[in-house]
């Protein structure tokens, strides 16, 4: 930020309610309360967490617990039967970053094929792709499993990574939107400098790429760490659970259900979602303005 | 390049490292078991697992939990995939599919050879868990339906309590006097498809299905319009949670019971929920358990439910070790000590005694309660017909009990029509 | 098809972007090979199922023709209810969605203090997804006595009881998913980046005020992840589930029964994975098709730097 105030010139114009102070107050004001809106729901899950069990259903509208009672963090925490949430977390960060670095990466050079390189059946496979992303998951579980039995990959996270090779439909057609939107001269000078599709592959587009992957980064972590349904059909042994799983199986609406424990580790669940938030946005914000010079 | 290198080197990872993870020991006989619960039960379920196979060191129990909606989700892929596990926890209204579709294997055989022991295990505990005539499903835990009264609010409303064989009648008196005297409510709503089930037991000694399970086992609608009424009735002048109020408030378990936050002075559940229903209310709350209302001058709609089975499946690896595990679980003290009644009150008497001296208030006013059943009750039926999940998801809930609670259709128009559905249904499976 | 590609090739002065026949398969290749060994044989797997009766315990089901179309079609209630009630999500949440997220983006592409701290803030509620603490929490705030209603209350309105009124309960779930637009606002904010700057430079000087640099720079400039957006979510409209399944479970009368929650039940609690594909292929069929008017559309509205529309 500082950088940019150095150098005023690069810097877009100033839009109307930046140009006098009371205008930034109203926008503060307008955008913070928005945005204490957006997190009135989280704060609650967080009050709640700290809630003792005879409080959760019987003080709900509250933000702030009664009694403080943090007892529920370990509680959850033990997970079951002595296998605990370090173990799920562990399970988790390493399908998160595995999934996540296969599907991006494959996403980008998937998408590059399609957004620059003419070949035939290029539209075909293009509108398959597209389709796949139509049919919901719970009608190909079956035939999947038979699959994945077949070959001998039940209880492994070869089904839940394998898949990934080819990267996923939403972040191949996400990075084809933004391949499309830069300029074929930088493609075609550096072709005219004999670089092969490959070299402008990696030459050209990708560094232009940086605030589509990092997109694609964010969410491919999320969604990876929040999904429950195909982890939950191959995963068998408790050892092998992701904290997705784990939470769900703190809960029985027939039995006695620790809400606490689930309160405590749901909030919990969130924090390495956002703390790759975190550390990716500001790359959406920093290493563009560079790239806009430049074209 | 450097990232690149990490990059392959956690994909080596993905690849090969961790699917050993999961290699088993060889000469060991493995059991494969998979149940749903919560915490709880995981923690319980898992120790006497533990204890198991101590006592048993060539056997080892390979184990998988989850939550009751994925439990049915995974199972059924399972089913399909040909990769059941060898032991399987079950639920009475689902059973009679899975054995229709040949998925589970008799034990008759493990009973009469005395692998399963069931000497002090009373016959009508066992009878949940017959399907045409052979044993499908040990039952884990005695059940019953239950109507729980807080005598606190009874008595701050001044409300005596009620003879144990209390009336409908006196029921919905008694559920608007709270209403009018502390300005909350008798009960929550009372719509379940359980008590639609049991309704006739009271007044007409029949059963929702017949005995084939090919249509309803009810000939006249009457006493269900007559209930319902009643409901309407209680819904309007507020003795019952609306159940405008129950769709908002959504299923949430039981912990989130009207009783629970003093919003009502009674609740209808399952006996062992009372469990959590108390440790969700506080300690200092008193609580106590009655059956189920019955008409005028007719019999109890109380019935012996088995809480969940462990059946073996036909998919099982090792049947033999199987039912080994199942009679040790459900006649070992020492088992029953660690798992300490979570899943019902325990069918062996012996266990039962066991336990007794050890309860606490929530447990010992369960086992009370089930004592007070099975002085008079009405006997189990057959399981439900394999496609009492489509009756009630489809037709029972969406064309009858919310339209009539919402008032958009009478109970004697809805009354038929779930008639007509649910017999077109049942006749077609 | 391939005529085609060949004659805008030659209207290119270069014909270097002639035939990539041998590059282009290699750089789709890994999507080809996982498309043909994971996804394509449960596709056509499901696609047969759909004309038969095959339910998943069973393990088995017969051929029956139409007949699972018929019964969706002619006999099925709760289908049409459920059709119904997509629909009107659609209708209401992608629009939503869209618009909050573009909106919010555009507030939050500025260089001033704090803005990343608001960033997180909006985007937080989309990362709190799917867990059963949300149905808790959701309950929670249109709850007769929720923060809804009080709200409505201070300003001398009497709120209705939202999740359990047939009127209103499918309105939380769409302002649900307007609240957890985080998504398309961060892939906005994304392409709101790619727009180089030169040109809001160059804008000024023409003496272009906001408004106008908007209309004239941003928007169009932004038209291909516009696009891009408005596909995706028209795709993830239809294919809801998550939040009927843990909030409303498609209560109260089958007012927020999504089309995908009800093909979940069939198929995993009636295990009539047979109908429940039939029900599946035939929202393909919708959304393939909306899909491609929306693609036929773009010629019209969608901006693309590098000049070509295909």
């Amino acid at each position: 930020m500082a950088q940019r105030g150095a150098n005023p010139s690069a810097r877009p114009p100033l839009p109307w309610h930046q140009r006098k102070p009371l205008r930034a107050l109203v926008y503060h004001g307008f955008v913070g309360l928005f945005a204490l809106l957006m997190l009135y729901p989280i704060l609650w899950l967080v009050g709640s967490s700290f809630k003792p069990p005879d409080e959760i259903w019987t003080n709900q509208t509250a933000i702030l617990p009664q009694e403080f009672y943090p007892q529920n963090y370990p509680n959850g925490w033990a997970g079951f039967g002595g296998i605990s949430f370090t173990t799920f977390y562990r399970n988790s960060l390493f399908y998160a970053t595995v999934g996540t670095l296969l599907s991006v990466s494959a996403s980008a050079v998937v998408a590059y094929g399609f957004a620059r390189l003419r070949f035939r059946g290029r539209r075909f496979w293009f509108a398959i792709m597209l389709v796949t992303l139509m049919l919901p998951t719970q009608v190909q579980i079956i035939p999947q499993y038979i699959v994945f039995k077949q070959l001998g990959w039940l209880n492994t996270f070869y089904p839940l990574l394998l898949p990934r090779i080819g990267g996923s439909a939403f972040f191949i057609f996400m990075i084809i939107q933004f391949i499309r939107s830069i300029p074929r001269d930088l493609d075609e000078a550096a072709m005219i400098d004999g670089a092969s599709k490959i070299g402008i592959f990696r030459l050209v587009i990708l560094p232009q790429l940086t605030p589509a992957i990092i997109t694609a980064a964010i969410f491919s972590f999320y969604w990876t760490w929040d999904e429950f349904l195909v982890p939950l059909i191959y995963l068998n042994s408790p050892e092998l659970y992701l904290v997705s799983l784990a939470l769900r199986t703190f809960s029985d609406p027939s039995g006695q259900t620790d809400w606490g424990a689930i309160f405590a580790m749901s909030a919990l669940s969130l924090l390495p979602v956002f703390v790759i938030f975190i550390a990716f946005q500001r790359y959406l914000v920093e290493g563009i303005s560079t790239t806009g010079l430049k074209g | 390049m450097l990232r690149k290198k990490a990059f392959f080197i956690i994909l080596a990872l993905a690849l090969f490292v961790l699917p050993t993870l999961a290699l088993m020991a060889q000469d060991m006989t493995e059991v494969r078991i998979s149940w749903w619960g919560s915490q709880n039960r995981h923690d319980r379920t898992i120790a006497a697992i533990e204890l198991y196979e101590e006592l048993n060191h060539d056997i080892d129990i390979v184990y998988e939990f989850q939550g009751w909606g994925d439990h049915w989700t995974k199972l059924s892929t399972q089913a399909a995939g040909g990769e059941l596990p060898d032991i399987m926890q079950h639920d009475y209204a689902r059973i009679e599919e899975w054995v229709a579709n040949g998925l589970l294997m008799p034990l008759d055989g493990y009973i009469e050879s005395g692998a399963i022991d069931t000497m002090s295990i009373a016959d009508s505990s066992l009878a949940g868990g017959m399907v045409d005539g052979q044993m499908y499903g040990i039952n884990l835990g005695n059940n019953s339906e239950v109507f729980t009264l807080d005598t606190d609010a009874f008595a701050e409303a001044g409300i005596e309590l009620p003879p144990l064989d209390w009336t409908w009648t006196q029921f919905e008196e008694i559920a608007n006097q709270i209403h009018d005297s502390l300005g909350i409510h008798g009960i929550g709503v009372l719509t379940s498809d359980q008590l639609w089930k049991s309704q006739y037991m009271g007044c007409c000694d029949q059963w929702s299905y017949a005995a084939d399970g090919m249509s309803l086992g009810y000939e006249d609608d009457q006493p269900l319009i007559d209930y319902y009424s009643m409901l309407l009735r209680l819904q309007e002048s507020g003795g019952m949670q609306s159940y405008e109020d129950s769709v908002a408030r959504g299923d949430q378990g039981v912990e989130a019971q009207l009783i629970v936050s003093q919003e009502a002075a009674m609740a209808y559940h399952w006996s062992n929920q009372i469990v959590a229903v108390w440790n969700a209310s506080g300690a200092e709350r008193n609580f106590v358990m009655y059956p189920i209302p019955r008409p005028e001058g007719g019999q109890s709609q109380n019935y012996i439910k088995p809480s969940m089975f462990f059946s073996i499946t036909s998919q099982a690896e090792q049947p033999d070790a199987a039912a080994a595990f199942i009679d040790w679980f459900v006649n070992s003290v020492e088992a029953n000590e660690i798992l300490e009644a979570e899943r019902g009150v325990p069918i062996s008497s012996v266990v039962r005694d066991a336990l007794l001296p050890n309860l606490g208030a929530a447990q010992a006013e369960m086992f009370n309660y089930l004592g007070v059943i099975e002085m008079d009750n009405s006997p189990i039926r057959p399981a439900d017909p394999a496609a009492h999940a489509d009756v009630v998801n489809n037709i029972f809930v969406p064309e009858f009990v919310e339209p009539v609670m919402y008032g958009m259709i009478s109970p004697e128009d809805a009354a038929s029509y779930l008639r007509e559905e649910a017999n077109r249904i049942l006749a077609a499976q | 098809m391939a005529a085609a590609t060949l004659n805008k090739a030659k209207r290119r002065k270069k014909s270097n972007f002639g035939q990539d026949n041998l590059v282009g398969y290699l750089f789709i290749g890994p999507w080809l090979a996982a498309f043909l060994l994971f996804t394509f044989i449960p596709i056509s797997v499901s696609l047969l199922l759909s004309f038969t009766d095959y339910n998943v315990l069973a393990n088995s089901g017969e051929f029956i023709g139409l007949d699972n179309f018929q019964r969706m079609f002619f006999e099925d209630r709760r289908y049409w209810r459920s059709v119904n009630a997509t629909l009107k999500y659609v209708v209401f949440s992608v629009p939503l969605r869209l618009v909050f997220a573009l909106g919010v983006a555009m507030l939050l592409n500025s260089y001033r203090r704090g803005v990343g701290v608001y960033r997180a803030a909006f985007y937080a509620p989309s990362i709190i997804g799917g867990s059963i603490a949300v149905a808790v929490m959701w309950r929670e705030i249109f709850g007769n006595d929720g923060l809804v209603n009080f709200a409505l209350n201070l300003l001398g309105i009497d709120g209705p009881n939202w999740l359990g009124r047939p009127e209103t309960a499918i309105w939380t779930l769409i302002i649900l998913a307007a609240w957890q637009f985080g998504s398309p606002m961060l892939i906005f904010l994304a392409g709101l980046k790619n727009i180089p700057k030169h040109l809001y430079e160059s804008a000024e000087i023409d003496g272009a005020n906001a408004w106008q640099r908007f209309l004239r720079i941003t928007l169009p400039m932004l038209t291909p992840i516009i696009f891009f957006n408005l596909i995706m979510q028209l795709i993830s409209g239809f294919m809801v589930f998550t939040q009927a399944f843990i909030v409303t479970q498609g209560k109260p009368l089958d007012t927020t029964l999504f089309y995908a929650l009800y093909v979940y039940r069939r198929a995993f609690e009636q295990n009539e994975m047979g109908y429940a594909s039939a029900m599946a292929w035939v929202m393909l069929m919708v959304i393939a098709l909306l899909t491609a008017l929306v693609f036929r559309s773009s010629s019209y509205w969608v901006h693309y730097e590098a000049g070509d529309g295909s």
